[in-house]
């Protein structure tokens, strides 16, 4: 038989000064189970916490009702001094007398009523407690990142400074993203290899980080501390242990293909090592385009690397690794404005470029060695129309959302053509100019006093006539048509989530939003965690950002990380569902609907009869539930249950309400 | 033994508040000292997708007026899809204690946030005025809830 | 090709089973045979090549086969069943549910044309869904437009009248389970209203325990209803218990779009995946 102490709180004159809390603990009495009642002035205060205490002694109680404010407020205190006694810290319920009776009645008879009725559902309840007991989660110190552009780097840099062992996965042949194919970066005008470079280096050298490039994460399975991660190895047909990076091969290849990194403006071989300063700085040989690979000819790299490091019969391997936390850090894509916007040329003129395209051409390294021609005849464009939200800002067309980088990327763009370019005009058509960053508006006001001259309204059309590009649009502000002969023309393209995102989201079990972007767990108190613990997300996955932003998410993340990492252990909470195993069906219905993916079906021994049978039943894996309950509503035999909410226990709060 | 008809007669209605936004809002209209009716009673569960609709069927049995089920909005739910599937669970079952002969004030859903302390209120205070215009429930009440079978016992009976 | 009598159907049936049972393939053919009434049939399991000559076809094979399967869970050898659409769809119910292995049955689909039974009237698959071999023409399927007329018709009552009605069918159940011992849906190793112990479902057989018995089956199988029927026709008080499953079909169908139960094994339930554009009724 329980035995069930009730004590009701007056919270000072909160409670009090409304309900009747003496009539309540009286009428508590008389309650099936309750063992002892009372009532006291402050029961969360030191001297009623020893009261409530003293009373489990005495009156040899096990399970305990507080009424008193919401259990949002004080489910915990009551909870952790239960630790000190001998009664389990979940054999607690608390009747929310102050937030949901006293504070919203003026009625005293009434809400004395109801505070009574709200006792009595809480005595029932929990007359059908269990005692739960938190388990102990051992933690991989190890750390996963999904992808190695500056936010993955960084990310990566920090966790590994903290002393723990990061693994970047990067699917390209070096770690460095979109950052290191930029110029210089906004407002400061830094040179980007410069600054980011050097982080590259940093992470390829440190002894905590392991670098899988020219990888893919091919399945996930775990939970926060255990994760299991299966990385897929592309081919490289290049033996890296062997190969030190002399670069021989490269200048002997014959083939020539399109340039990735320089955005289709150069050539690159067949074998190469992407640009000059890539970690690792070893090549990868492109399957699609060696003739040795789709033809059986040529194998000159093969005779000519002194090492014999390539390897034309290399196999896409698989390893498993254990980690105890990932970070998602797979960036974003330029969205191909050629389909959307035909009436750009849709990718016809050569000299329409975009501002990635721009930043190679303007880059010292790229492949006119920092001159700005144009892409067609190799002359300098005097005349340069940059047009701003291509594919930004419209729903219609493009996307609904503000890609943010690129007001601030086109005004730098303006800056450095009025200032490498003598005698140069630059129009930017705009919808609105947005700064919001430290330095930004100055740094826009400054363009604008170069002589950038800034124009309100969309381009609706752009043709070649000549040796000129046609960029006809509105001027919004003055209300009329407005034509511009120009040389060259700067599309600012919308960012969107990078290619494959649906399936490492897929992999994962986190969730995106409407526009494919990693969905945060809360987008103002948790920005940087998704809903499956243990996995965080940092930079462009998330939506689109600029580097400062990218940065400080990416060591928002890694913190995030190391809390989880710096302990061998974590504590699970023990209100999770459970499976009664000798009543499941192993129908799977509640498979489904769980969000974390937690539910499985196993085989288990059973029996039949007198026959031993191997039986499917639906099993919860405790690192992954988060106790929402939704599965529970599924089963119809009623045999999964939610620990501290089961079944029983509501249906036991409703008979005691209905009463 | 005759239960006699009571003028003071005040439902009693079941509100399923899922612990992260409609509880958190009921809370919060009491921190607002925002007024309701008495006659609600609220259960916590994490979560609207925990209650089953077995429950609702039960309270009605045991003889509760009226019954209601809240959680987040769609989209916003802490477990981010319970509550779909509660929209799905809660259409089908309203509709069929319906063609039951309950009346669909009797049970209802509402989302509501933790911010909604208002809305909580209001819609606290319409149920309840809703369920008062329409009576004490007493379709499913098991008998010895039912006071009209206790009425007419009384009537037929000795005393 | 020329439709095939009732007797030559019987005998195919009759060479197919014996050839299954020949082979050492099954077990058992689950079947109907004869009794003394010449109006009722009975399933029979013809166990030896010979016993299938007691296998019977004619319009009073009424009864469900399928669910039959399900009283050995863990066969040595496949079940053979002589399966109509019906039994085909509460085939597909149960591996759909997990209770019956595709590979453990052996299935002799017969085109059905129609059983002296009420729900045969609203059948829209007489061709067998899934089957090892078939037996007959198969037909088009095509679901009959009565099929929610009489749901149509009942949500037209008052709310008072509607219960009346209800009160009184649940004062007639006699609480004997036999609508969920014959319904394929029904395959759960332990119902939940056998768990006295948790309470959900009293065991008296008055109103009041029947009406919670009567909802709470018909949401638990509503939305998996594959409309056989079986559940009518085993009721010793002739409730008319698919109305309220129906109900739900119905529900479904206007709801979400339109859905039928059994058609697969593959399929999603109702209840088991949501959209995020469902309709929104709790705003």
């Amino acid at each position: 038989m329980a035995r069930i102490g009730v004590f009701i709180c007056h919270c000072g004159t909160n409670i009090a000064s409304v309900v009747d809390v003496e009539k309540v603990a009286q009428a508590a009495k008389s309650m099936p189970g309750v063992a002892f009642a009372t009532d006291y002035k402050y029961m969360c205060s030191e001297p009623g916490q020893a009261m409530i205490k003293q009373a489990i002694e005495e009156h040899h109680l096990d399970r305990i009702v507080i009424g008193s404010c919401s259990p949002r407020m004080h489910e915990l205190t009551f909870r952790k001094m239960l630790k000190a006694t001998n009664v389990n810290p979940y054999m607690l319920e608390i009747a929310n007398l102050r937030e949901q009776c006293a504070w919203v009645h003026t009625d005293r008879a009434k809400a004395t009523e109801k505070a009574i009725n709200l006792v009595r559902m809480s005595v029932a309840k929990v007359g059908n407690n269990k005692p739960l007991h938190t388990s102990m989660i051992p933690i991989t110190k190890k750390a996963l990142v999904i992808g190695g552009g500056i936010a993955g780097i960084q990310a990566a840099l920090d966790i590994a400074d903290c002393g723990f062992d990061v693994t970047i996965v990067e699917k390209e042949p070096s770690i460095g993203g979109h950052m290191v194919m930029l110029d210089k970066t906004f407002p400061t005008m830094d040179c980007s290899a410069c600054i980011s470079t050097p982080k590259m280096v940093d992470a390829g050298a440190h002894p905590n980080i392991t670098l899988k490039t020219y990888c893919e994460v091919e399945s996930v399975s775990g939970y926060i501390g255990n994760f299991e991660v299966t990385i897929k190895e592309k081919t490289k047909f290049v033996n890296h242990d062997l190969c030190t990076g002399c670069g021989l091969c490269q200048t002997k290849c014959p083939t020539k293909v399109i340039s990735e990194f320089n955005q289709g403006m150069s050539k690159r071989p067949a074998i190469y090592i992407p640009f000059a300063q890539a970690v690792p700085s070893k090549p990868v040989i492109d399957e699609n385009a060696c003739l040795k690979l789709t033809k059986d000819k040529c194998g000159i790299c093969e005779k000519i690397c002194p090492l014999g490091a390539i390897n034309y019969k290399d196999e896409v391997r698989y390893t498993k690794e254990q980690f105890g936390a990932i970070v998602v850090a797979t960036g974003y894509e330029l969205a191909d404005w050629k389909k959307m916007y035909p009436e750009y040329g849709g990718g016809r003129y050569e000299d329409v470029i975009t501002g990635l395209q721009f930043e190679r051409l303007v880059n010292a390294s790229g492949p006119t060695e920092g001159h700005i021609v144009r892409p067609s005849d190799g002359k300098e464009p005097k005349d340069v129309v940059i047009v701003k939200c291509v594919g930004s800002r419209d729903p219609k067309k493009g996307k609904s959302y503000c890609s943010r980088a690129c007001c601030m990327y086109s005004a730098k763009h303006a800056h450095q053509i009025l200032d490498k370019i003598p005698g140069s005009r630059v129009y930017i058509f705009y919808m609105d100019v947005r700064t919001p960053g430290k330095g930004y508006e100055e740094f826009y006001d400054n363009t604008r006093r170069d002589g950038a001259q800034y124009i309100r309204g969309r381009v609706s059309k752009i043709y070649k006539e000549d040796d000129k590009l046609i960029v006809k649009g509105e001027d919004s502000l003055l209300g009329r048509p407005v034509t511009v002969e120009a040389d060259m023309v700067i599309l600012a393209t919308a960012m969107e989530p990078a290619p494959k995102i649906e399936e490492v989201v897929q992999k994962l079990g986190i969730s995106m939003d409407k526009d494919k972007w990693i969905q945060e767990a809360h987008p103002k108190l948790r920005p940087v965690e998704t809903q499956s613990a243990g996995i965080f997300l940092c930079g462009t996955c998330q939506g689109p950002k600029d580097i400062p932003d990218t940065v400080a998410q990416a060591s928002a993340a890694a913190a995030k990380v190391a809390a989880i990492l710096c302990h061998d252990e974590m504590e699970t909470s023990p209100m999770i569902s459970s499976v009664d195993q000798t009543k499941c069906s192993g129908c799977g219905f509640c498979v489904p609907t769980c969000p974390y993916k937690a539910i499985s079906l196993v085989e288990v021994p059973g029996r039949d009869g007198n026959r031993k049978v191997t039986k499917k039943v639906a099993q919860v894996n405790e690192g992954l539930c988060q106790g929402c309950g939704c599965c529970n509503a599924a089963c119809r035999t009623g045999c999964i249950d939610l620990k501290g909410f089961t079944n029983d226990q509501i249906l036991k709060e409703v008979d005691a309400l209905c009463l | 033994m005759s239960i006699k008809k009571d003028n003071n007669w005040e439902p009693r209605i079941l509100a399923f508040c899922c612990n992260w936004c409609t509880y958190t809002g009921a809370d919060l209209a009491g921190l607002n000292r925002m007024k309701y009716p008495e006659n609600v009673r609220v259960i916590r569960v994490p979560c609207s997708s925990k209650v089953n609709p077995q429950f609702v069927l039960r309270a009605f049995q045991k003889g509760a007026d009226g019954v209601l089920v809240c959680g987040c909005h769609p989209g916003d739910c802490h477990y981010s899809t319970g509550n779909y599937f509660t929209r799905r669970r809660f259409m089908l079952l309203q509709r069929l204690l319906e063609y039951n002969g309950i009346d669909p004030k009797r049970f209802q859903a509402k989302w509501i946030s933790g911010s909604e302390a208002a809305k909580f209120r209001d819609t606290v205070a319409e149920v309840s005025a809703q369920i008062k215009a329409l009576g004490p429930n007493n379709k499913f009440v098991g008998a010895h809830y039912d006071n009209t079978v206790m009425e007419k016992e009384a009537e037929g009976g000795k005393d | 090709m020329a439709e095939l009598s009732e007797a030559m159907v019987q005998d195919l049936i009759r060479a197919e089973a014996k050839k299954a049972l020949q082979t050492g393939e099954v077990s058992c053919v689950i079947g109907w045979t004869a009794t003394r009434f010449e109006d009722r049939t009975k399933p029979y399991f013809a166990q030896t090549p010979e016993e299938c000559d007691m296998l019977i076809w004619n319009r009073y094979c009424i009864n469900g086969t399928a669910k039959f399967a399900l009283d050995d869970r863990y066969p040595d050898k496949k079940f053979g069943i002589i399966a109509r659409g019906c039994d085909t769809r509460a085939i597909n119910r149960m591996i759909h549910d997990k209770q019956l292995k595709r590979e453990n049955l052996y299935i002799i689909g017969v085109v059905c044309d129609g059983k002296e039974n009420p729900v045969c009237r609203q059948c829209a698959h007489k061709t067998p869904l899934v089957c090892d071999v078939m037996i007959g023409e198969p037909v088009q399927d095509v679901i009959p437009e009565s099929r929610f007329q009489e749901i149509e018709a009942f949500e037209k009552l008052s709310p008072d009248e509607r219960y009346a009605y209800w009160a009184k069918q649940y004062d007639k159940c006699i609480h004997c389970y036999a609508c969920r011992n014959a319904c394929p849906a029904c395959n759960c190793i332990e119902c939940y209203a056998d768990q006295y112990r948790v309470g959900w479902q009293g065991k008296a057989a008055d109103r009041e325990q029947n009406q919670i018995y009567g909802l709470t089956r018909a949401y638990h199988v509503g939305d998996r209803c594959i409309e056989c029927g079986e559940c009518e026709r085993v009721c010793p008080m002739h409730l008319p218990i698919m109305r309220q499953t129906r109900k739900m079909l119905k529900d479904i169908n206007d709801l979400f779009g339109p859905y039928e139960c059994g058609l697969s094994e593959e399929e999603t339930t109702a209840l088991g995946e949501f959209k995020t554009a469902d309709p929104d009724e709790f705003m």
